[in-house]
């Protein structure tokens, strides 16, 4: 099944360009420190509530759980993100369980965003949004590291305006 | 998009321009429904002579308001000049509009109820990459109309000078030999529009509700009855604002684009500019389609995605309802747009739509058979929907962008959907549920065939 997926959402020429490694150790840091957060929320609760002890193992399973599903969707999620710069349009694909391809025409693209959080900028990362006027176009690229945004997003702003096609 | 126009450094006006004022009874048409208000409330008071304090206060704001709105329309000036149209206004705090003439989208004429009675309309100006709009109100009907036509004829004087060819606003060399000046094209009969409210879901809904009342009042007794009233006004109330909204509504040619005309209280006027209209929805709710009846809505660029919400109607229609054969015909000259001398297949109807394949049927078991999709030399047409079967269609130089998706479900399945995604309004092209192998290709296709239009026109 896994090979016909592929060829859906294969690359149109060249191979997919895949965003930072750097991207899972940041959204697996926050999802470690938000389980930390929830743990001591969650056994503080359980103290002062004087909650019966069995509750106690369960709770720990239920969340551990959870936070595993959660650890394994952010590298399989990761590892779908990809972009490919044609010549004439970028091309970008995502998601693991609801998969996306979508391609922009640069002549259509209105601005480019380049943005990038406090946690981000830790990783040395940034996230790129592409606006067209179709606001259902909605392709943003996650987990670029912060000079290969900024290329990015002169290679696309120059080719936009070589190619500008407006509406 | 939107850098202002940098102010002049004085803010006096231009000195060898004589103003223009609006129309000396603006302050009355702006203040009726608090003079009809006063007067409902006084009038008893008045005529026995003994006004009582509440009387007393209702009058004096009355005279203050009177005195504002005075003052207001004696400092509410405006000029036009070749490059921009400036609008004064403001009695304490003073405000200097300017707005680019060759920014102008569109020039919209409103007549609201009141103002109709006076003869007054209002001139509504729409201008590119802003929601700033301004407006003059209000001014006599005649020379709304006639300002309306200086607006426009020097933003295209102004656009031919300083822009020979734009891309975004490709405004045709003059006027096209085959349209004539101004003429009307299609116009919503009387009969037609009263028959297509009646045939509309509310319907169904207000006749079932009678038939729910009716026999709760048999065999509960009159009390339920009341609960009934306001579902009564809640259907008058949008049957009411549809069949003013759309009445006497009539499609014309005129040198700009399409110009529309409806409303039974408010008179609308709204110019479509051929040149941005984005694609074009069909819709035929089951009712209608006894009769043949279909409506037409249209996406313009910059018009935002204004949807019939709450039963009135809606900006983005052009033909409230009409034959088939009729709205396919307005579709295709919307579609056409300039390119008259150019061969293009704007031929909604000719094109073959093709259902999902049979195992979309676990998917959408019920809208399956009603869903298609069907490719042209120029457009991607799509279909959905049972009981209100809308008929999408894009021209491929419209495409914005072009999406492939699949959820986990469609993986199973081996099914996919495919997207084109146009600017904010009532047209969205989709092929739901198709085979995998069949989505990509369509995906392929369509981006292909994009681009060629787009390098085209380039």
């Amino acid at each position: 099944m896994s090979g016909s997926d592929d060829s859906l959402f294969a690359p149109p020429e060249a191979a997919w360009q895949r965003v930072s490694p750097a991207l899972v150790r940041m959204r697996r840091t926050v999802l470690l420190s938000t389980l930390g957060v929830l743990a001591l929320l969650l056994i503080g609760l359980e103290v002062v509530l004087d909650l019966p002890v069995w509750l106690w193992p369960v709770t720990a399973a239920v969340v551990l759980g959870l936070a595993g599903f959660t650890w394994w969707m952010i590298g399989r999620n990761a590892r779908r993100w990809g972009y490919a710069e044609l010549e004439d349009e970028l091309y970008v694909t995502r998601g693991a369980l609801f998969r996306r391809l979508v391609v922009v025409p640069y002549g259509r693209m209105q601005y480019v965003d380049v943005q990038a959080g406090p946690v981000e900028r830790a990783y040395g990362l940034a996230r790129i949004q592409l606006h067209t006027a179709a606001p259902g176009t909605s392709a943003h690229i996650p987990g670029l590291r912060a000079e290969e945004a900024a290329r990015l997003r002169d290679r696309l702003t120059a080719a936009g305006e070589a190619q500008a096609a407006g509406l | 998009m939107t850098e202002d126009f940098p102010p002049p450094p004085s803010r006096e006006p231009p000195p060898d321009k004589p103003f223009h004022r609006l129309s000396p009874l603006t302050p009355l048409v702006r203040g009726s429904i608090f003079l009809v208000a006063v007067a409902a409330t006084t009038w008893d008071d008045l005529r026995t002579g003994n006004l009582g304090v509440l009387g007393v206060i209702l009058l004096t704001v009355l005279l203050a308001g009177a005195v504002y709105g005075w003052a207001s329309w004696l400092r509410t000036r405006y000029w036009i000049d070749d490059r921009e149209l400036r609008i004064d206004t403001g009695v304490v705090y003073h405000q200097s509009r300017r707005i680019r003439i060759d920014r102008l989208q569109g020039i919209d004429i409103v007549q609201p109820f009141v103002a109709r009675l006076f003869g007054l309309a209002e001139l509504k100006m729409d201008v590119a990459g802003g929601d700033k709009e301004g407006s003059l109100a209000f001014l006599p009907l005649a020379e709304a109309q006639r300002v309306r036509q200086v607006l426009l004829d020097r933003r295209d004087a102004v656009r031919r000078s300083v822009q020979p060819s734009s891309v975004e606003d490709a405004s045709p060399e003059g006027s096209p030999s085959w349209v004539a000046p101004d003429h009307d094209i299609a116009v919503l009969d009387l009969r037609t529009l009263l028959l297509s409210i009646l045939l509309s879901p509310e319907t169904i809904a207000l006749l079932l509700a009678v038939l729910v009342f009716t026999l709760s009042a048999v065999f509960v007794g009159g009390l339920v009855v009341a609960p009934g009233l306001p579902v009564l006004i809640g259907f008058g109330l949008v049957v009411l604002r549809r069949f003013s909204g759309y009445y006497g509504f009539t499609v014309s040619q005129t040198r700009v684009g399409l110009q529309v005309r409806r409303g039974l209280f408010d008179r609308n006027t709204q110019t479509i500019t051929l040149a941005r209209v984005q694609g074009i929805v069909i819709s035929e709710p089951a009712l209608w389609r006894p009769f043949g009846w279909a409506k037409l809505d249209v996406s313009v660029a910059g018009a935002g995605g204004t949807s019939e919400t709450d039963g009135g109607p809606s900006a983005t229609t052009v033909m409230p309802v009409a034959d088939l054969a009729a709205v396919h015909a307005l579709a295709s000259h919307l579609l056409r747009g300039h390119d008259v001398d150019v061969d293009v297949d704007v031929d909604v109807a000719g094109i073959e739509l093709d259902l999902p394949p049979t195992s979309a049927t676990w998917l959408d078991p019920f809208g399956r058979r009603f869903m298609g999709v069907g490719m042209g030399d120029d457009l991607i047409v799509s279909r959905q929907g049972w009981f209100t079967r809308s008929t999408h269609a894009v021209r491929h130089a419209r495409v914005q962008s072009v999406r492939l998706s699949q959820g986990p479900l469609q993986r199973r399945l081996g099914l996919a959907d495919v997207h084109i995604d146009s600017p904010p309004g009532p047209v969205h092209v989709r092929a739901r549920h198709r085979g995998a192998a069949e989505a990509r290709k369509l995906w392929e296709a369509e981006e292909r065939n994009a681009k060629a239009a787009r390098l085209s026109r380039l």
